[in-house]
């Protein structure tokens, strides 16, 4: 019989290629904290941007991101799931319904710019919300609107077919058995997708810089209506000047971007472990 | 008339007459012409018969002959299925079941279901046999009621007496005696088996039987198996169907020793054309 660990060919490439993975990532993290060195400290969290590199802080950028992620979170995820809820149990199956679906699953693949434009025309101009954290959220949550779908929509099939004929065998209606048993086991699925939307969305720079993200605010944004600005904004600024110091702020701007990411993965893997064994 | 069975004999003369309906004798549920489509394909074609009240019908025929599509067009569960069709008539007391303004969800409390793959709901016993409770606005004290069915089905001691024993640690047998279980915390009046037993080992397959009788004669039940002694011992009718036709239906013993119609014979005596 075959030893479990057997180290073939096969498994000599795979480990190759996770180790280059690896090695790209964290070569990637070690360039940015070589550069960020003497930037990172609570001056610099909570300091505003200033035309003095020693000044300069990312305060008002690191709010205004904390409270996109919170908007795009609020707008994507009931949607995303109440979409994913009617196209999986309640859609008939048509051909124009699996058009529709799949080219709203198709939006993934756009690149965030185009929502930026889309963002611009509808919510900057359209609903004259002006370059508002607000305008900046309902953007970011189009851009993450897909990804949810998708993924709560694989979610909600996995739940076994025997599940729900045996809910439906107790007289349960289609809103109990999608309330009590699909949406429930479909969570930790949901959740993951979730944090993966979030994670895209909250490092994008693209779609802000259209609708006007402003690279210079002193203030941290206090309400959705406040000017918009965000971390990947702040980064695209300072890396675009080419006085010494920059760089290295607009390092310890990516490097704080990069811990927020991971606090959102590490907060999306502990609510999926809750989640999963509250469904067991 | 009855076939003889092994357990608790099922109650000949019933103690108690049952309570609902003012006929008793009348069957309980009522099969005119009832035909079922799924898209071009027929799985079931003008099937009549009488269900009576508190008793144990046998649905027996090969693999793919329309057992599974007939009980579960009893409590309206084809319709989940995209593109099932069904005509004809389902009464229910004497009331017409297939009507647009039936709830679907009241005839299935009315008229319950275990299937052939003990499907378990994720969490606990309790939360199993909560579920229909619930859903149906069960206001009452769950947890009597969790313990009353358990008992029924013989898990309430073998647990321990502990209702948050997580569902997915128990045996097959038991997995199935829990989703019996469930089933009657809803009170139905009618209970489907659909092959409950196929997948249980003989011991495990004497206690489902043995719970199914002391549900009557409160309970009817509808059981389609392909397990012919189990269709012999338990049931006091039998049908027979073949390609989606109801090829015989009557008593058990008669049908099972002196079948009237050859294909009958064939099935039993193992000689399929």
């Amino acid at each position: 019989m075959k030893r479990f660990r057997h180290h073939g060919p096969v498994s000599a490439a795979g480990s190759v290629a996770a180790s280059v993975t690896l090695a790209t990532a964290m070569t990637l993290i070690a360039i940015l904290l070589v550069q960020a060195r003497g930037v990172l400290d609570f001056g610099f969290l909570l300091g505003t941007p200033s035309r003095f590199a020693a000044q300069a802080g990312i305060g008002p950028a690191l709010a205004g991101t904390l409270w996109l992620t919170l908007l795009t979170a609020a707008i994507a995820c009931p949607v995303g799931v109440g979409a994913a809820v009617y196209f999986e149990e309640y859609a008939p199956r048509t051909r124009t319904m699996l058009a529709i679906e799949s080219a709203v699953a198709n939006l993934a693949g756009v690149p965030p710019l185009v929502f930026g434009v889309a963002g611009l025309a509808l919510f900057v101009r359209g609903l004259g919300l002006g370059s508002t954290v607000l305008a900046g959220g309902l953007t970011l949550a189009m851009l993450a609107l897909p990804t949810v779908l998708v993924t709560s929509q694989e979610a909600i099939r996995q739940v076994p077919t025997g599940v729900r004929a045996a809910a439906y065998a107790l007289g349960a209606t289609r809103w109990e058995v999608i309330r009590r048993q699909v949406l429930p086991a479909a969570a930790p699925g949901i959740v993951t997708g979730l944090t993966l939307a979030l994670a895209r969305t909250a490092g994008a720079a693209a779609p802000l810089l259209v609708i006007g993200a402003a690279s210079f605010i002193t203030y941290a944004p206090g309400t959705p209506g406040d000017p918009l600005t965000a971390l990947p904004t702040r980064v695209f600024a300072w890396s675009a000047r080419s006085q010494p110091g920059f760089t290295a702020l607009a390092a310890g701007a990516g490097v704080v971007l990069l811990a927020l990411l991971l606090v959102l993965h590490l907060a999306g893997m502990a609510l999926r472990r809750r989640l999963a064994g509250a469904a067991r | 008339m009855s076939a003889p069975v092994t357990p608790p004999p099922p109650a000949a003369p019933p103690a108690t007459p049952p309570r609902d309906g003012p006929h008793p004798r009348a069957p309980l549920l009522s099969l005119g012409d009832l035909s079922v489509r799924f898209g071009d394909r027929p799985a079931l074609s003008g099937v009549s018969l009488d269900i009576p009240r508190g008793r144990v019908v046998a649905v027996i025929g090969p693999s793919g002959c329309g057992k599974t599509t007939l009980l579960r067009a009893l409590n309206r569960m084809n319709e989940l299925i995209p593109g099932a069709r069904t005509s004809g008539s389902l009464l229910f007391d004497g009331q017409e079941l297939y009507r647009r303004e039936t709830d679907p969800a009241e005839v299935r409390r009315r008229i319950g279901m275990v299937f052939q793959e003990a499907a378990l709901f994720p969490g606990s016993v309790f939360d199993n046999v909560a579920f229909g409770p619930r859903a149906s606005g069960f206001g009452g004290d769950l947890h009597a009621l969790a313990e009353e069915v358990l008992t029924a089905v013989g898990l309430w001691a073998e647990l321990g007496e502990d209702l948050d024993v997580p569902a997915v640690s128990l045996a097959a047998g038991q997995r199935q005696q829990l989703c019996i279980a469930r089933a009657l915390a809803v009170r139905p009046q009618v209970l489907l088996l659909d092959e409950p037993t196929t997948a249980l080992d003989p011991t495990a397959t004497a206690r489902i039987e043995s719970l199914m009788h002391a549900q009557l004669p409160h309970l009817t039940i509808v059981i389609a198996t392909n397990d012919l002694r189990l269709a012999a011992r338990a049931s006091s009718l039998t049908a027979y169907l073949d390609r989606g036709e109801l090829v015989e239906y009557g008593p058990t013993e008669t049908l099972f020793t002196n079948p009237a119609h050859p294909r009958t014979e064939s099935y039993l005596t193992g000689r399929i054309p």
